[in-house]
């Protein structure tokens, strides 16, 4: 018996061959938004299946990711972002004063994360934690833009805000993860010159 | 105007992202000239972006979240299917139609999911990730985008079929490895392996032994599917080349697991 024929299965086939390549992508972002691994699955499967059922809202040619995550956006928005606060790293207004000292030492421009050799995958957990503790203002900006590659446009359609916030707080945000980071760099003994695989 | 006086601040960020006219790009990189610490911080915001965040590899989906969606999305496709089925069944006879009901539960889907792949692939519309004659490649591909089960991307040399490479697909929500070949005549056979069980198969009246190993056979729109369990993963062949010849294919490469 085939369902090829059928909307339904005309419907299906597209949205597996359309939504579905994106899964990936959604399960690190909410991974990243909530924490938690079941957290992170739940944020999917509702989703992925809200997407199902709007599917003819999808206008075929744009951009399916950014529409993907506008669904998830809105979904974490409304039911995880309120149940869990997130923990702060440290004021932003430290972080902020850190990334000026760094950038304002006299031996700049080469900061010693920047410049550390073997900077890899050993470190991406590093990242990873870093990230997970941005104020969330300044971390979705990070997540779609830098790590998910959605333009400074589509960033704003997903979080609903203007492409001049989107822009700033992107500038905030990469200055705060910088500082975050050399500090884990500084506190593991790492200067710059060193190589990571010493 | 821009001199060492005065930082560049957020337009910093313009000018990494490319979002500053031609004229104030000149401007801009006059000032980097002349101001070492806006140059220290250009590069610290192109070592965030491009160094720790866009090379940031992240986790593969858990094959218990990807059996779960597809569980969901079979859930969501249910009722209208059903009202479809009985609407487009009101001629027919009760009994006729509880049967066309039966026989379309989801789990239907994967041999027809399956046939489409094939005719997706062979219409140019489904790509590879990589293009390989080498199994070993493939199977990297594979063991790369972090597939669970083993898989084993077959040698058809002697067959005549000759492997064009692999993708890491999905096939009804499961992750799926989709190898291709290309056979006499320009016949295309793709094979697919993911995590399930002949169970989950709808049922089909062609059903085959062969070395204790059961086959299970299909045929959709002219494209002829044959399944095998090996271990925890299902192997299935579909091409649109003649049947038997199919059918042995799958014999010949098929391992007791």
């Amino acid at each position: 018996m085939s369902l090829r024929g059928t909307p339904e299965g005309v419907k299906r086939a597209a949205f597996e061959a359309t939504a579905l390549p994106f899964m990936r992508a959604l399960y690190n972002t909410a991974l990243r938004l909530t924490r938690e691994p079941p957290d992170a699955a739940d944020l999917v499967q509702e989703t992925l299946l809200r997407a199902f059922r709007t599917f003819e809202n999808f206008a075929p040619g744009s951009n399916c990711k950014a529409w993907l995550f506008t669904i998830l956006y809105s979904v974490f928005t409304n039911q995880y972002r309120q149940a869990k606060r997130r923990p702060r790293m440290e004021s932003v207004e430290d972080l902020e004063e850190r990334f000026q000292h760094f950038t304002q030492a006299p031996d700049n421009p080469a900061s010693d994360v920047a410049t550390v050799e073997g900077w890899g995958q050993r470190w991406n957990p590093e990242v990873e934690r870093a990230l997970r503790q941005l104020p969330e203002d300044f971390r979705s900006p990070l997540l779609l833009v830098d790590v998910e590659g959605l333009s400074y446009e589509e960033a704003a359609s997903v979080l609903g805000c203007a492409v001049g916030t989107v822009g700033s707080r992107l500038y905030r945000g990469r200055k705060l993860l910088f500082a975050a980071l050399q500090e884990y760099a500084h506190q593991a003994g790492y200067r710059k010159g060193t190589a990571l695989d010493r | 105007m821009t001199d060492a006086a005065n930082h560049l601040g957020a337009t910093l960020q313009d000018f990494l992202d490319g979002r500053l006219p031609d004229a104030r790009r000149a401007e801009v990189e006059a000032h980097l000239d002349q101001c070492p610490q806006c140059r220290g911080e250009l590069e610290a915001l192109r070592w965030v972006r491009d160094v720790a965040l866009r090379r940031l590899p992240g986790e593969e989906v858990p094959p218990a979240v990807a059996r779960r969606v597809a569980a969901a999305l079979d859930a969501a496709e249910a009722p209208s299917q059903g009202w479809a089925r009985w609407a487009a069944a009101a001629a027919l006879a009760a009994a006729a139609v509880l049967a066309v009901v039966l026989l379309s539960r989801p789990s239907g889907d994967l041999a027809d999911a399956v046939a489409r792949d094939f005719a997706e692939y062979s219409g140019g519309r489904l790509t590879l990730d990589l293009q390989s004659s080498d199994p070993a490649a493939v199977e990297s591909l594979f063991a790369n985008a972090g597939l669970v089960f083993r898989t084993r991307v077959f040698d058809l040399g002697m067959m005549q079929y000759h492997l064009a490479g692999g993708r890491v697909h999905q096939v009804r929500g499961r992750p799926s490895a989709l190898f291709a070949y290309r056979g006499p005549g320009g016949r295309d056979l793709v094979c697919q392996m993911y995590e399930g069980r002949l169970a989950d198969l709808p049922r089909t009246d062609d059903v085959r032994e062969r070395n204790g190993i059961t086959f299970r056979v299909y045929r959709v729109k002219g494209v002829t599917l044959v399944f095998w369990q090996e271990g925890a993963a299902i192997c299935v062949l579909a091409s649109d080349a003649e049947a038997e010849a199919v059918i042995q294919l799958a014999y010949a490469k098929a391992v007791k697991v």
